[in-house]
């Protein structure tokens, strides 16, 4: 675990000079990622305060899920940006040499890359969270608990997604669809998944699992989870991350090492 | 081979998707209202589904890889041929407009069959003739726009950021997501000053028919202002960028 750890770290350093080679390219990705957050807290505020409320969510709660959506998206991010570039080791034939390193191959194509720019995003998101949290009215120890458990089982799920996308990467050298796919589907859960119509609303849910992902947090904040539910989340979170991790074993036996 | 069908095929996957998760959650906000911003939920649906429509057809563009061409010294090539670079982004622009308009005509209409949206259908020939302009106007501006943008090249080999941050701001600017129209009147007064709801908002609104003779007549000409002006942009960033070409990378 020590030797991951430091092989991290390691990693993430690099991952980080690399990233800010270029300042200005850095400050305007920084400045799109901003204005894409304010733009759509913008139409979040319109249309909560302009229709008062959907689905029963005040507008405090509705930023509230939106905020809770972009922490786990971005922590996600943050972490897994490697997995964006994945596909050019698997169609170059360099992940012959991330295998035949003594450290899971996983561990390498998955957090290999961290992104500096969602680390500092982060900072804003987390304010923001907490200002709204403050806003919304009192929180019991309980709630707060059952939201932190539930944002980690939603990191869990998000973990499990990319390790699919970096097993399709190795089978079909096909990934820059795949994990756009994901983050577009990931995207319903931007405002609470209650608000849309079945059979979407449980597809959603428990199908894809995005209402767990990024809806369930949230509502269990606002003490509106049973316990049961939470339980259902935390075994929907671990067995996704189990059938991921299978994919990816099965998916390392169809490795060509083509143009190796 | 099998790699770039499932590639293509995943691409057209995420088209729909992007389409319906915007679909989705204005369905969804009319489901126990009549209407929203003064848009029923007919005319809102139409709206979003129309925008996919119009958006493959404006926002379909090959000239993002203007700036590699520039940066890598590709440029050359066509420098020394016969050939306009201009106008060869343009006939490549129009072939990969038709091929995404005829997918997204069989997508479309397959969500039509399967969830059967309430639509405003006009039968008044002049709508379509209008729309027709006012979504040329869209092609001709989003073409230079996205030129200009790739001739940044000539000055940076940071060509992406720029991209980025101008697709973010024009992403909520075009109106792809909701009607400009229901934003806060300061918002909306700067949505109409840029060029982005020249893109889809403008074409849109003429479609609906919420625009009087004398609003259309403005826009059109307001739009075509702006064409002009960024070919002229267009024009002078070429020469002057030729000029600092140094062909890096050859």
């Amino acid at each position: 675990m020590g030797k991951y750890v430091h092989l991290w770290v390691k990693l993430t350093v690099n991952s980080f000079l690399v990233s800010l080679t270029s300042r200005l390219s850095a400050i305007l990705f920084l400045i799109g990622k901003l204005l894409r957050f304010i733009f759509f807290g913008v139409f979040l505020v319109v249309l909560f305060s302009k229709t008062q409320g959907i689905a029963d969510y005040t507008l405090m709660q509705g930023l509230f899920f939106f905020l809770t959506f972009n922490l786990i998206d971005t922590a996600t991010q943050l972490f897994f940006r490697e997995v964006y570039r994945f596909r050019q080791l698997v169609v170059s034939g360099d992940f012959d040499l991330v295998l035949i390193k003594p450290m899971s191959p996983l561990f390498r194509a998955l957090v290999g890359g961290a992104d500096p720019l969602d680390l500092l995003m982060l900072i804003p998101y987390v304010w923001a969270l907490i200002y709204v949290g403050s806003k919304i009215g009192q929180v019991t120890l309980v709630h707060m608990s059952a939201y932190v458990l539930l944002l980690v089982n939603g990191f869990v799920i998000a973990t499990g997604f990319h390790i699919l996308v970096l097993a399709l990467a190795i089978v079909t050298t096909e990934i820059d669809h795949a994990v756009m796919i994901y983050r577009d589907i990931t995207s319903m859960g931007r405002v609470p998944v209650d608000i849309y119509r079945e059979p979407l609303r449980s597809i959603i849910t428990f199908g894809i699992p995005v209402g767990v992902m990024m809806t369930f947090p949230a509502k269990a904040l606002f003490g509106l989870l049973s316990p049961s539910l939470i339980v259902i989340s935390l075994l929907v979170g671990g067995l996704f991350f189990f059938f991921s991790v299978r994919m990816w074993r099965y998916a390392l036996t169809k490795y060509a090492s083509a143009s190796s | 081979m099998m790699t770039y069908r499932l590639n293509f095929v995943l691409w057209r996957v995420r088209w729909v998707i992007q389409r319906l998760v915007v679909y989705f959650l204005w369905w969804a906000i009319f489901a126990n209202r009549q209407e929203v911003f003064g848009y029923s939920q007919t005319m809102m649906l139409t709206y979003i589904l129309l925008s996919n429509i119009i958006g493959t057809i404006v926002l379909g563009t090959t000239t993002m890889s203007i700036g590699n061409m520039i940066n890598s010294g590709e440029l050359s090539n066509f420098l020394i041929r016969p050939l306009s670079f201009f106008r060869y982004f343009i006939a490549r622009d129009v072939g990969d407009k038709l091929m995404n308009v005829a997918f997204s005509v069989v997508e479309i209409f397959l969500l039509f069959v399967l969830l059967r949206p309430p639509v405003v259908f006009p039968i008044n020939p002049l709508v379509w003739i209008w729309l027709l302009i006012a979504i040329a106007i869209g092609v001709v501006m989003y073409f230079l726009f996205s030129f200009l943008l790739g001739l940044l090249g000539f000055w940076s080999a940071e060509i992406w950021a720029p991209r980025f941050l101008s697709f973010v701001i024009m992403e909520f600017f075009a109106g792809g997501l909701f009607p400009l129209d229901i934003l806060p009147k300061p918002l909306f007064q700067l949505s109409q000053s840029l060029p982005f709801s020249y893109f889809l908002y403008f074409p849109l609104k003429v479609y609906l028919g919420q625009l009087g003779s004398a609003a259309m007549l403005q826009g059109l000409m307001v739009g075509f202002m702006w064409c002009i002006g960024l070919w002229y942009l267009m024009r002078v960033m070429w020469k002057r960028g030729l000029r600092v070409y140094t062909a890096e990378g050859r």
